[in-house]
């Protein structure tokens, strides 16, 4: 049944647009081009990121894309499916779930632009290449949590879809894609270690740049608060749940 | 998973223990929603909806609940489906009871009947596999053959509402919570509805109907509870319980069913640009829904 749904809605996401699964690609590649523009060409060579950094960026910025894409269109899963949840007889969390699925199989499409790219320039990752898709998997279970919190704190007060939106823009700024953890000064670092996507984005990486590897702790403590924000999402989840559903 | 928990060894199809439910008060609908919200009116108070009821429904019963709006009805139905959870006491089932309760709402104007049989199927728990045969069968009951490749767009509100009540009993499920079908004002197909449901009904499917006419789907009920202000005034025989509800006033003057409008639901408003979301289009999109209950 969830299948069913994802792919209904893939379907009705696409079939409205003519080049379709290309706007997957397209839109994160293009900022990636942009920023590289700016950073790399325009700024001149600095020490932001590593090299070669349009790869870099790229491969940070399609799972960010996922994310940014993914938790903004979940926040409202519950508020916009209002009828349906007065009738189903499927886990509530299924709507939220729903919307994850689809903004995932994007992201899973988008890979193989990577893949070509690789091939192309012959930037070939090192065997750390095997923590790809842990990260995949671990953040899809930061999503998750995050998702189900907002998409039930969005039920109760309807302004959270805004202040995610605001959220999501610092959180760019916030998280490593267009710098690496190396260029964080090295006091604030266990700081920045709180932010789930410094371990997860790292983890995308490090079959690239394994030097990005060198401080373990911090990234197993970011990895972990990621675990725990999957706890209390699905907490705030199971006691907002019975507020949702009088809310449909 | 509190919702769809399900007793085996419960005698009764299912029973309510001291239930209390808040639900948020019902909004006026006639100030326009940013004017409200601006008015500080975002969350709702929440009231009690019903308080303190207990009551068990055999397997096989017929069971009519008469009351006012606000009296609590569709959150009773919805508790015997598990499709709202109590705050106080508790609800438990034997089996799994098909809430049939405003099933034209959720469905999508923009997708074919085919699509919309399979989704709403999928909702009220049909899986894939059983779908397949079932989906002629209900465009048939439905008097939808031929039809399934059409969108729902051209289709009329009544023959919308025959799909959303013929996917509903085909589900083949031995209890049904059912309210606002609006069969009431399909004179044309009340004929197939109470043929339909009599025959279940011999066959000892239990049913639990909202409804100001239950005439309309049953000729013979074994109970009729009225509700009012939330609590069971009486639990009784159809005939006594329509006197004593028609001495309380009788149904609402004005159409009960005043969401008679089906508006397009998911799937439609999918792509919003960021621009739009900024606009939180929640409101105003939302399928309209009758003040309380």
């Amino acid at each position: 049944m969830l299948r069913m749904l994802v792919l209904r809605e893939l379907q009705t996401q696409y079939s409205r647009f003519r080049f379709g699964y290309l706007w997957t690609l397209l839109e994160p590649l293009g900022l990636s081009v942009i920023l590289w523009l700016v950073f790399s060409v325009l700024l001149g060579p600095r020490k932001l990121g590593l090299q070669p950094y349009l790869l870099f960026l790229s491969v940070a910025m399609l799972p960010w894309w996922w994310f940014t894409k993914g938790i903004n269109a979940s926040v409202r899963s519950f508020r916009r499916n209002v009828a349906q949840l007065r009738i189903s007889t499927l886990p509530t969390q299924f709507w939220v779930l729903r919307i994850l699925m689809v903004s995932t199989v994007e992201f899973l499409m988008s890979i193989p632009v990577i893949v070509i790219a690789v091939l192309l320039t012959r930037d070939i990752p090192g065997p750390l290449i095997i923590f790809y898709p842990v990260a995949i998997l671990a953040q899809f279970l930061f999503m998750y949590g995050i998702a189900l919190a907002l998409a039930s704190w969005n039920v109760v007060a309807p302004d959270v879809a805004r202040l995610v939106r605001l959220g999501m823009r610092g959180l760019f700024y916030l998280s490593p894609i267009l710098y690496s953890v190396s260029n964080i000064p090295e006091r604030v670092r266990p700081l920045a270690a709180l932010n789930p996507l410094v371990g997860i984005l790292g983890l995308y990486r490090i079959g690239w740049w394994p030097q990005e590897i060198e401080d373990t702790l911090h990234y197993g403590l970011s990895l972990g608060v990621g675990a725990l924000t999957f706890a209390f999402g699905w907490i705030v989840f199971r006691r907002l749940e019975s507020r949702v559903l009088k809310e449909s | 998973m509190a919702r769809f928990s399900i007793t085996k060894d419960l005698e009764a199809m299912v029973e309510f223990e001291g239930v209390g439910i808040r639900m948020p008060r019902a909004r006026q609908r006639k100030v326009p929603s940013k004017l409200r919200r601006f008015a500080g009116e975002a969350a709702p108070e929440q009231v009690w909806r019903l308080r303190d009821i207990t009551l068990s429904v055999q397997p096989g019963q017929a069971v009519a609940i008469l009351g006012r709006r606000n009296s609590g009805r569709e959150a009773l139905l919805r508790l015997a489906a598990g499709t709202l959870i109590p705050d106080e006491g508790r609800v438990r089932r034997q089996a799994k009871i098909v809430p049939m309760i405003d099933v034209a709402a959720a469905m999508a104007r923009n997708m074919t009947v085919r699509q919309n049989i399979y989704v709403i199927g999928g909702l009220l728990g049909l899986t894939p596999k059983t779908m397949g045969e079932l989906i002629p069968k209900i465009a048939q009951l439905a008097g939808l053959q031929g039809q399934l490749e059409r969108s729902l767009a051209p289709l009329s509100n009544r023959q919308i509402n025959r799909l959303a009540w013929s996917i509903g009993v085909l589900t083949g499920e031995r209890a049904f919570a059912i309210d606002k079908t609006h069969i009431g004002e399909d004179p044309d197909f009340a004929a197939t509805v109470k043929e339909r449901m009599t025959q279940m009904r011999a066959d000892g499917v239990t049913f639990i109907v909202s409804a100001d006419t239950p005439e309309v789907f049953l000729d013979d009920w074994d109970r009729a509870i009225v509700l009012e202000g939330g609590s069971i005034l009486a639990d009784t025989s159809l005939a006594e319980a329509t006197v004593l509800f028609d001495s309380l006033g009788g149904p609402d003057d004005d159409e009960r069913d005043d969401d008679m409008r089906i508006e397009e639901s998911f799937e439609e408003r999918d792509d919003l640009s960021e621009d739009e979301l900024w606009e939180e289009p929640d409101d105003e999109t939302r399928p309209r829904k009758k003040p309380a209950e």
